[in-house]
C-alpha cells in the first residue's frame, strides 16, 4: 500500500516533464509549478513496476494508478498474487488503504503519514503532497548547468518557518523541460538524508518524462526502491465512482 | 485509696525488675518508632501523589465540556468570555489556568511520535509542574510564543533539539487534521519519564490560532479546560458548585473525580497506615499482657498479704492496670521521640531515583519527603494507651482473683 501512494507523487512529477519551455528570466516557482502540473494531466492512467531493495531480499510489484486533478488518485497492486488487491485511495487531504485479506478499508490518520508505504522508501506523504513545494518552500535558484544541449537548474526549496515541513532543505535539479532529474531531502543539520534520482527519461503518452526514478535512504546504503513506469496516458476520462471507497474496495479493477 | 499511692505501688514494682521491664520498655518504643516512621513516608508518598495528580495539569477544580471527557479534541472546545475571571464567594483562588489540550503527532525528519499538545499561558502555569520544570533552552515566552517545549526524552526519540523543528499534526476546530511547523524553544526535564513522553508545550494562542476555526469566526478565546487551584483543598466541593452554576452547560469536577485512581490510591494509603500499625502493636499486646502476668504471678504472695490486710480487689485491679499504663506512656513518649527524630534526620527526602521508572508507575516522584502529621501522632498515642489498657485485663483479672489462701499455700 505505501508504495502506491509514493508512485503517484512520482508519476505527477514525471507527467510534468513534456511541454514547458525554459525561458530566458529563470523564475524558480515557474519551473517548479509545470514540473508538478506536467506530470498530472487533467487525469491519467498509469502501469507501474515497482521494485523495492532491501540488503537480504527484494521484491518487485505491478501496479496500475489512476489520478484525476490534484486531489484524487487510486493505486491497486494488480502483481504478485500475494499483494493483489492492496490499493490505496487519496480524496483531497484524505487517505484510504484497502487490504483484501482483511476486506476492510482504512483511513489513515495523520500520524502514518510519514510512515513507509508497503515497506518502500516511500512515505504516505510523498505520495500526497505533490503541491508542497508551490505552497510550504521558498524556492531559491543556485545553479545551472548544461547537458545533452539541455539546461539543468537545481533549486533549493526551503520551508517556511511555521510549514509543516520536518526537512531543513530540499534539492531539486529541474532540467528546463520540466523532468525532475534529483531531489534531495536535507534534515535540518543540512545533512542529506534521502535521495530520490530519475534514472532513465523518455516518452509516455506524448509527453517527454522520468520514466523510471530511484528513491534511496543514504543511512541504509544497499537499499533502494525503484519505480518505473510501463505504460502511461494523459487526460483520460475517468469515472467519478473511480475514486471512491465503494471502488477502493472492489478487487477487480 | 489515694490515686497517688497507687501510682507510688505501681512505679515501685515497675522498678523492682529493671531489667524485665526495660525490655519491654524498648520494644514498645521500638514499634512506636517503627509506626511513627513508617507513617511519615505513607503519608510523605500520599501527599506527594497529590501534588502530583493536582499538579499535573488537573488543579483542584477543572471546567470542561461534556463531550470533551470522552473525546478529547478541538471539536469540544469551548469559548472563554474575555477577560474572564473565575470568583468564587468564600473560596481563595491560589491560580488558575486556560488551557488547550488535545492529542496531536509530532513528527520530525526521522520519527513521529503522539503527545498530548497542550496550549499555555505561561505566566498562569504556576499552578502545575510547568512553573518547577528545568528548560534548557529557553521557555515560552508568552501566550502568543510560536515555538514548542518538549520533554528530553520525547526529543531523544525523535532525533531533535533546541532550534530545530517539528511538525504537529492535530485536529482543528472543523474536525480536519492540519499540521504546522513548530520550533523548540526549549526541552524540559520532568521527574517522571512518563512525562516527558507525553505532553508538549506551546503558546495558548498559538494553539488558538492553529486548531481555531477559520479568523473571521471569531475563534478567539476557545479553549478546552480552565484549570483552578484552590487556597485549600478540602473546600473543593463548594469551588464546584459555584463554577458548575456560572458554567451550567458545562462538565465542572474536582480531582478526585477526574483522576479516580489518583483518589483511589490517596484513600488506600490511609488505610494502609492503619493496617500497618495495627499489625506493629498487635504483636506487641501479646508481649505485654505475658509480661504483666509473668510479673502478677509472681507476686502471688505479696498480693494475698495485702489482701489480707485489708486492701480491696479494685484497688488490685488499679494497680495492675497503672502499671501497664506507666510502661505504656513511657513508652509512647520514647518512641514518638525516636521515629520524630528519625523523620527529622531524612527531612531532605530519600532518593530513590535508582528505582526511578518503577516508582514513576505507582505515581511517586524519585524524591520521597516522609511527612509528620500531628493528627496520626496523636491517634497512634490514644491508640496504643488503649491497647495497654485492654491488655492489662487479663494480668489484672488474674490479680484480682489471687487470694490470702493462695499466698499462704505457697
Amino acid at each position: 500500500m505505501f508504495k502506491r501512494c509514493v508512485c503517484f507523487t512520482w508519476f505527477a512529477l514525471v507527467a510534468l516533464g513534456g511541454p514547458a519551455k525554459a525561458e530566458e528570466t529563470f523564475d524558480p516557482l515557474t519551473l517548479v509549478t509545470q514540473s508538478i502540473d506536467q506530470t498530472r494531466g487533467l487525469s491519467s492512467y498509469a502501469e507501474i513496476n515497482m521494485l523495492i531493495k532491501r540488503p537480504s531480499w527484494q521484491r518487485e510489484s505491478t501496479l496500475y494508478a489512476w489520478t484525476r486533478g490534484r486531489e484524487d488518485a487510486l493505486i491497486r497492486f494488480v502483481a504478485p498474487a500475494r499483494d493483489a488487491g492492496n490499493a490505496l485511495l487519496k480524496q483531497g487531504d484524505k487517505m484510504w488503504t484497502f487490504n483484501p485479506k482483511l476486506n476492510k478499508s482504512i483511513r489513515l490518520p495523520g500520524g502514518m503519514m510519514s510512515q513507509s508505504w508497503a515497506g518502500s522508501d516511500f512515505s504516505y506523504d510523498d505520495m500526497s503532497r505533490s503541491d508542497k513545494w508551490i505552497k510550504y518552500y521558498r524556492l531559491e535558484h543556485v545553479d545551472t548547468e548544461v547537458s545533452d544541449g539541455l539546461k539543468t537548474y537545481t533549486i533549493d526549496a526551503i520551508p517556511f518557518d511555521d510549514a509543516p515541513v520536518v526537512w531543513g532543505k530540499e534539492r531539486l535539479r529541474i532540467r528546463e523541460d520540466s523532468v525532475l532529474i534529483e531531489a534531495l531531502y536535507y534534515d535540518q543539520d543540512m545533512q542529506p538524508l534521502r535521495r530520490m534520482v530519475t534514472t532513465e527519461i523518455g516518452e509516455l503518452g506524448g509527453r517527454v518524462m522520468a520514466t523510471s526514478m530511484r528513491m534511496m535512504d543514504l543511512e541504509k546504503p544497499d537499499s533502494f526502491t525503484e519505480v518505473r513506469y510501463d505504460a502511461m496516458d494523459f487526460d483520460v476520462a475517468l469515472e467519478d465512482r473511480l475514486f471512491t471507497l465503494f471502488s477502493l474496495q472492489s478487487r477487480n479493477r | 485509696m489515694p490515686l497517688k499511692l497507687i501510682l507510688q505501688l505501681s512505679a515501685r514494682n515497675l522498678f523492682r525488675y529493671p531489667r524485665r521491664n526495660g525490655l519491654l520498655l524498648l520494644a514498645i518504643a521500638f514499634a512506636l518508632a517503627g509506626a511513627t516512621f513508617t507513617n511519615a513516608l505513607m503519608r510523605g508518598w500520599q501527599y506527594d501523589m497529590l501534588d502530583r495528580a493536582v499538579e499535573n495539569l488537573v488543579g483542584h477544580v477543572k471546567v470542561q465540556t461534556e463531550e470533551y471527557r470522552d473525546d478529547p479534541n478541538m471539536l469540544h472546545s469551548f469559548a472563554l468570555p474575555q477577560g474572564y475571571q473565575p470568583e468564587i464567594s468564600g473560596v481563595a483562588i491560589a491560580g488558575w489556568a486556560p488551557r488547550i489540550n488535545v492529542p496531536a503527532v509530532l513528527l520530525s525528519e526521522r520519527e513521529s511520535r503522539g503527545v498530548q499538545l497542550v496550549g499555555i499561558d505561561p505566566q498562569r502555569e504556576d499552578i502545575s509542574f510547568y512553573a518547577d520544570l528545568n528548560i534548557v533552552g529557553e521557555n515560552l515566552s508568552g501566550t502568543a510564543d510560536g515555538r514548542i517545549v518538549l520533554g528530553q526524552e520525547l526529543a531523544r526519540q525523535l532525533q531533535t533539539s533546541v532550534g530545530r523543528k517539528v511538525v504537529v499534526l492535530a485536529q482543528g476546530a472543523d474536525g480536519k487534521n492540519r499540521e504546522r511547523g513548530f520550533r523548540v524553544a526549549g526541552l524540559f526535564d520532568a521527574q517522571a519519564e512518563s512525562l516527558e513522553k507525553a505532553v508538549a508545550f506551546t503558546g495558548l494562542a498559538t494553539a488558538q490560532a492553529y486548531l481555531g476555526g477559520s479568523p473571521q469566526a471569531g475563534s478567539e478565546g476557545l479553549v478546552t479546560e480552565i484549570s483552578v487551584l484552590l487556597a485549600d483543598e478540602p473546600q473543593r466541593l463548594e469551588a464546584v458548585d459555584s463554577l458548575g452554576s456560572e458554567f451550567p452547560d458545562k462538565l465542572v469536577a474536582d480531582w478526585r473525580t477526574l483522576q479516580p485512581q489518583a483518589a483511589e490510591m490517596f484513600a488506600l494509603a490511609d488505610m494502609g497506615i492503619y493496617i500497618i500499625f495495627l499489625f506493629m502493636m498487635g504483636g506487641l499486646a501479646f508481649g505485654l499482657v505475658n509480661t504483666l502476668i509473668a510479673a502478677v504471678m509472681e507476686r502471688v504472695r505479696e498480693l494475698g498479704m495485702l489482701r489480707a490486710i485489708g486492701m480491696p480487689r479494685r484497688v488490685v485491679l488499679m494497680q495492675v492496670v497503672v502499671e501497664s499504663m506507666l510502661i505504656m506512656i513511657v513508652g509512647i513518649v520514647l518512641g514518638l521521640a525516636a521515629g520524630i527524630l528519625s523523620v527529622a534526620a531524612l527531612a531532605d527526602g530519600i532518593d530513590l531515583s535508582a528505582f526511578a521508572e518503577g516508582i514513576d508507575a505507582f505515581g511517586m516522584s524519585a524524591l520521597l519527603i516522609p511527612v509528620l502529621s500531628t493528627k496520626d501522632l496523636v491517634m497512634f498515642s490514644s491508640l496504643s494507651l488503649l491497647l495497654g489498657l485492654v491488655a492489662s485485663i487479663f494480668p489484672a483479672l488474674r490479680a484480682v482473683r489471687i487470694t490470702p489462701l493462695m499466698a499462704m499455700n505457697r
